[in-house]
């Protein structure tokens, strides 16, 4: 046993091919940063239907965040990347695939859609009436309060419970080496083809992440900590 | 489309089954995340030497994603650890570990909670630290975290269906062998999507039920 | 003095669901007057202020600013047509409110509270909203505080930073919703004195208040609120020192001492 032990902690093998994982890291950054300005606009969209004065767009909006933050990450993935494109195939009657990449941004954009959804929403609710009250007592109009007067403390309080969205969302970027995007466990997967050690690759993996997600919890806890104290003063 | 009916409705033996194995590893799961995050929790508060290792292992579970921490557990465990000797449990293995560090914290929040006047009242009662514990804290514990252990209920559900690409017969790979055979893929995938969907929204449709019960009878807030 | 009244309400109905708040109230404010508005709590005050710039469209009824209605304009044929928001919300322009929980915009600071709606509904320039926004902030002796949040200011500060919020605006009239119903005793003094200082350079305003020693000295006309209805009005020292009613009679006895 410890001789697997020591293998799977021997990380030379993980550090040889370094350039390759960190390429693959790098993916997912950029994964991670196309889904999020999905999630965010489309969120954001979702949350305005919700509270709109017009029951069709409330139910819309309600069935979008249902529907997509009760979805497990990788079914979503693997329908956007193989059914989505048969079905518009089907729409304008010609051959569509998607690249990887894209379905892997639109799938994780549009789940997570679901959850910011929902945050954005509280904190819509949250807002005191009497700032809207003052606002249109001014005449502004009802676009000039969303944006000057709502939005903008929306995303003071929201901001702590935001950034977590966002790890988890990096975290769940991991997934998208089962579409074939060549992310960090995509590369890992190769090497592993190749040189047939999965002991120290996966444990290095495993590693590499944890200090990332560690580290980036860690800061978002600590901000977080004082920019409660800031708005809430 | 009658393809629904061929492909879905007349296929639904192999579905069904794949959803069963998904609620059998989800059940082991969930049962193991609120055992390990459980002891964690207790370990990480009451035993002073362990407190770092604890802490650490709390962290790790959370902060691996999932995807990395089953592939680790399925492929590097059996060799080091001798277990999990079979995939299936190296399935439950990863989600409940994954959970419990979340599970963990949830604990650590609700019993950070109880008012220590609580505790007070209790041991001014004569109680013992293990009485007051089990009979005054836990319970206050239980009720209050009972949404957000729902909650993590519900992300096993959804993580379980990572659990396919190590070859673990669950609903996800059962519609991906549905499709490899008969290379249809919208009904099926479709089909299988609204399932998880439906199933995940009954369990968070019943957790939030169960929270306001909660709320309804013993005035706690919900976390 | 003109003919037309700064403010006509006419024949104001409000109800909310089955509750009718509001009865048929009607009076004028006449350019430059102050009109306090006394009742008991749930005589209807709030919403009949909330009703003179459509906060609450009332039911029936119509309010009239310097002639023109506001919930309703007739059109070239001479067709009454309901107003459109973005013409109502032109109208609000006119009109300052003072609310009792002060509602400033907590993520602004107070200068950025007083010039948003001067830069973003008047379409001013910056820079002349801040110079005549310093000026209001100065006239209500709070321009030291420019750069504070309202998070950082006392209750009469920040209540003193919402008057010189809606003077920005330069409106014709200046409403004030029970401006110092949320302000601890000592607090109070400070926004009535600034209140005051308003009603002596010639302020149109309409006051809801529980504070009658304002309403007495400071207001050139009184109404009494009473379910809904105006139940008597008349020059403070009519309503104060000569009451008609046997309702008002009782009510101002709750507040002599």
């Amino acid at each position: 046993m410890s001789d697997a032990l020591k293998q799977s902690l021997d990380l030379s093998m993980f550090w040889e091919y370094r350039a390759i994982l960190l390429q693959g890291l790098i993916f997912n950054a950029l994964v991670f940063l196309c889904a999020a300005s999905v999630a965010l606009s489309v969120g954001l969209g979702a949350a305005l239907m919700r509270i709109n004065r017009f029951w069709p767009m409330r139910w819309i909006g309600t069935l979008h965040v249902e529907v997509f933050r009760n979805a497990p990450d990788y079914i979503m993935l693997v329908w956007v990347h193989f059914v989505l494109p048969l079905l518009i195939g089907m729409l304008i009657r010609r051959r569509v695939e998607f690249h990887p990449f894209v379905s892997a941004v639109i799938a994780l954009g549009f789940v997570y859609s679901g959850y910011f959804a929902e945050a954005f929403r509280a904190g819509i609710q949250a807002i005191p009436q009497g700032n809207l009250d003052a606002g249109r007592a001014f005449g502004m109009s009802e676009r000039l309060i969303l944006w000057r007067i709502t939005l903008p403390q929306v995303v003071r309080r929201m901001l702590p419970e935001a950034l977590n969205l966002f790890i988890s969302m990096f975290k769940a970027t991991t997934i998208v080496s089962l579409i074939a995007v060549p992310d960090l466990m995509y590369n890992v997967s190769m090497v592993i083809a190749q040189e047939m050690r999965p002991l120290p690759l996966y444990t290095g993996a495993a590693l590499t992440y944890f200090l990332i997600i560690f580290l980036l919890s860690v800061g978002v806890r600590h901000f977080s900590e004082r920019w409660r104290r800031k708005i809430l003063a | 489309m009658g393809n629904w009916e061929r492909l879905v409705w007349n296929q639904r033996d192999v579905l069904l089954a794949g959803l069963g194995v998904t609620i059998e590893v989800c059940a082991i799961a969930f049962a193991a995340a609120i055992l390990g995050g459980l002891l964690l929790c207790l370990t990480r508060l009451y035993v002073a030497p362990l407190r770092p290792v604890a802490i650490f292992l709390i962290e790790f579970f959370r902060d691996t994603p999932i995807f990395v921490q089953l592939m680790w557990v399925a492929y590097v465990w059996p060799e080091v650890f001798g277990f999990p000797n079979t995939f299936f449990n190296a399935g439950w293995l990863a989600l409940g570990l994954q959970s419990s560090g979340y599970l963990a914290e949830t604990f650590r929040a609700g019993i950070e909670a109880v008012p220590p006047g609580q505790r007070d009242a209790a041991f001014s009662a004569g109680m013992s630290q293990t009485q007051t514990f089990s009979r005054i804290v836990m319970p206050q514990v239980v009720l209050s975290s009972a949404p957000s252990i729902v909650n993590q209920f519900t992300v096993i559900v959804k993580s379980s269906t990572l659990i396919s690409v190590i070859t673990v017969p669950d609903l996800m790979s059962q519609s991906q062998k549905l499709v490899n055979v008969w290379y249809e893929p919208i009904e099926i995938l479709t089909a299988t999507a609204a399932l998880y969907i439906a199933f995940v929204f009954l369990i968070s449709l019943a957790g939030k039920y169960l929270a306001d019960r909660l709320r309804h009878r013993y005035g706690l807030a919900a976390s | 003095m003109s003919d037309v009244p700064s403010i006509r309400i006419a024949d104001i109905h409000k109800s909310f669901g089955p509750l009718e708040v509001l009865r048929g109230v009607s009076f004028d404010v006449h350019r430059g007057a102050v009109v306090s508005v006394i009742g008991a709590s749930g005589s209807g005050k709030s919403t009949l202020l909330r009703c003179v710039n459509h906060l609450e469209p009332p039911d029936s009824g119509e309010i009239y600013i310097d002639g023109e209605p506001l919930g309703s304009r007739v059109d070239a044929r001479g067709q009454r047509k309901p107003r459109s928001l973005a013409e109502i919300n032109a109208m609000r322009r006119e009109l300052g409110v003072v609310f009792q929980q002060f509602n400033l915009w907590p993520h602004m600071t107070v200068l950025g509270n007083v010039i948003e709606a001067p830069i973003r509904v008047r379409k001013l320039p910056r820079k002349e909203a801040i110079a005549y926004g310093e000026e209001c902030l100065r006239r209500v002796k709070l321009i030291d505080k420019a750069g504070e949040y309202p998070a950082r200011l006392s209750g009469g500060q920040q209540q003193r930073a919402a008057i010189a919020r809606a003077l920005a605006m330069r409106p014709k009239a200046m409403l004030f919703d029970e401006a110092t119903s949320s302000l601890d005793p000592e607090l109070k003094d400070e926004v009535l004195g600034v209140m005051r200082e308003l009603a002596a350079d010639g302020t149109t305003m309409i006051v809801v208040t529980h504070e009658m020693s304002f309403a007495r000295e400071v207001s050139d006309r009184v109404i009494f609120l009473h379910e809904g209805r105006i139940e008597e009005e008349g020059p403070p020292a009519d309503i104060f020192g000569a009451p008609k009613s046997e309702r008002l009679r009782q009510f101002l006895s709750k507040y002599r001492k």
